[in-house]
């Protein structure tokens, strides 16, 4: 019987229903970030990694061979990396509390001298005791913030290790029975869905694999802008400083933020009688975070996830809205994959020729089974 | 006595090698091929994949028969029936193009299925056993054109 089914579009439905489960899996994932997180971990070593199995493949290794090798000489160069620079760590680790006072002192001299400026043109603001009243407030956190947000973080980011460890591992099993899990799971789809499942996986590894490859040249585009930037404005260790905000910026609008005070407390600290050099931070990154959010992010990860770009900023806001710094980390990746599997589905579910084929596999089996009855 | 005595293949693999498509492909070269095929057990009368469905994979008979039929103006015509060891659906390897007959199992059946990405994977990864399965491929494709080209000769 000939049966010509017509490539279909997703309709409103699909994309209400893609929306909704990516919102419940955000609420989800937020209750399990201790698995999400070296999961999402390994996924990136997976796929930074892989590229090396396949070329040991080319060369005749197989590939559980290749997995072992690849996986192996990473953690090696990890572990390497580690006890190279651990007494580098060590030390800065003593100095952590120092270091960061001196940088916190440098940014609020920084912001008395600008508000005692303000306060000198703009005598509403000196009657109001602005400045007083932002040095107490500033005191107050500065003195506080070891205890308050220093020692927690590193107690947090400590817990977090053990969990952390997992994503080597987890990114070798990945690489060596990748194959064997999506054979695996393809047991379980009923026959007349099989072809169409054997291409959703394949397109659900491909989201996959071109998020993180976007991510990848994302982080690059970032560092390369604001290293330049830096480097232009006279900034020291430009590039250093590039690499960091461009990492923490893995965390959309309040990575970004967070780099940009990093960059202001070092400007500010590093050059306090020139207070152009932070403003010229802060130009900078307004810049690059125009940039990367409007040009950037939609042409690389957008792009990749074959996204809107409107969506991918709608989508952006709604994962903060939801699930915070995890939702803002999250919901691209996840919207992607989500986004192959519903319409892989919502096609599958409306193609009335599958499942009547599947409809009639099952009486056929079932006629088998009360055959001798 | 060799030196590196030839390994003995599993009964599974026996049957591989002697499918013509991996004919050619080392006791290595067939492990590879076996880590990507996809068995699925079809009962008689069930529906394999229809004429006109988007092609996503190949098919290798294991055991039983499976009917191959096309849609004419006179009704459903029988093209050919494949017993063990044949393969079908081969055009999904190639192109994108839908399929060209409607495959049902004729009796209970064992099929392998090859994925076409699978196979565009090979090429990365395993050039030397890709080639030799296009080449196998061709040799195929060849042999059913010479063979329509007879059936029905130029006018």
């Amino acid at each position: 019987m000939q049966f010509v089914s017509r490539p279909s579009s997703s309709g409103p439905l699909v994309w209400a229903s893609i929306f909704a489960a990516t919102c419940l899996l955000l609420f989800a994932f937020q209750k399990i970030l201790w698995l999400v997180v070296p999961f999402l971990l390994a996924c990136v070593i997976y796929y930074a990694l892989y590229p090396l199995a396949q070329r040991l493949m080319l060369a005749g290794v197989s590939q559980e061979q290749a997995a072992a090798w690849v996986a192996g000489s990473f953690t090696l160069v990890l572990a390497g990396l580690l006890v190279l620079f651990s007494p580098w760590l060590t030390t800065k680790g003593v100095m952590l509390q120092e270091l960061v006072d001196h940088y916190l002192d440098g940014g609020q001299e920084f912001l008395e001298r600008t508000l005692s400026n303000i306060e000198s043109t703009m005598p509403f603001f000196s009657n109001a005791h602005l400045s007083d009243k932002v040095h107490a407030s500033l005191t107050s956190f500065t003195d506080n913030f070891a205890q308050a947000y220093l020692f927690p973080f590193l107690m947090t980011a400590a817990s977090w290790l053990p969990s952390l460890l997992l994503a080597p591992l987890l990114s070798f099993f990945m690489l060596r029975d990748g194959q064997k899990f999506k054979r695996f799971l393809l047991q379980a789809v009923p026959n007349a869905f099989f072809e169409r499942t054997l291409h959703l996986v394949h397109e659900v590894n491909q989201t996959a694999k071109a998020y993180f490859h976007g991510m990848m040249v994302l982080t690059v585009l970032d560092a390369l802008t604001l290293g330049i930037g830096l480097w232009l404005l006279g900034m020291t260790s430009p590039l250093a400083l590039g690499i960091i905000t461009a990492v923490l910026a893995w965390v959309p609008f309040v990575g970004s933020v967070v780099g940009c005070i990093l960059v202001v407390l070092v400007a500010a600290t590093d050059f306090p009688t020139q207070p152009g050099m932070a403003y010229g931070a802060i130009g900078l990154f307004i810049v690059a975070r125009m940039l990367d959010d409007f040009l950037y992010m939609p042409m690389t990860v957008g792009r990749k996830l074959k996204m809107h770009p409107l969506t991918t900023v709608l989508l952006i806001f709604i994962g903060g809205a939801i699930a915070g710094i995890t939702g803002l980390m999250l919901v691209l990746p996840l919207a992607g994959i989500v986004m192959v599997f519903g319409q892989t589905i919502g096609g599958a579910m409306t193609d009335m020729r599958l499942r009547a084929r599947h409809i009639h596999a099952v009486k056929l089996r079932r006629d088998i089974a009360n055959r001798d009855l | 006595m060799s030196l590196f005595p030839r390994k003995k293949l599993t009964p599974h693999l026996q049957q591989l090698a002697q499918i013509p498509l991996f004919s050619t492909l080392s006791h290595a070269g067939l492990i590879v091929v076996e880590g990507l095929l996809h068995e699925r057990e079809y009962v008689a009368g069930e529906v394999v994949f229809d004429e006109g469905e988007e092609a996503q994979a190949l098919y290798i008979v294991l055991s039983g028969r499976v009917l191959i039929s096309k849609q004419t103006s006179s009704g459903l015509q029988r093209i050919a029936e494949l017993g063990p060891g044949q393969f079908f659906g081969d055009m999904a390897l190639l192109d994108n193009s839908p399929r060209s007959a409607q495959a049902r199992a004729a009796e209970n059946c064992v099929l392998a299925a090859f994925f076409r990405e699978d196979f565009i994977g090979l090429l990365e990864t395993h050039a030397a056993i890709a080639s030799k399965l296009s080449l196998q491929l061709a040799r195929h494709l060849g042999n059913r054109l010479r063979e329509a080209l007879q059936a029905r000769p130029f006018e």
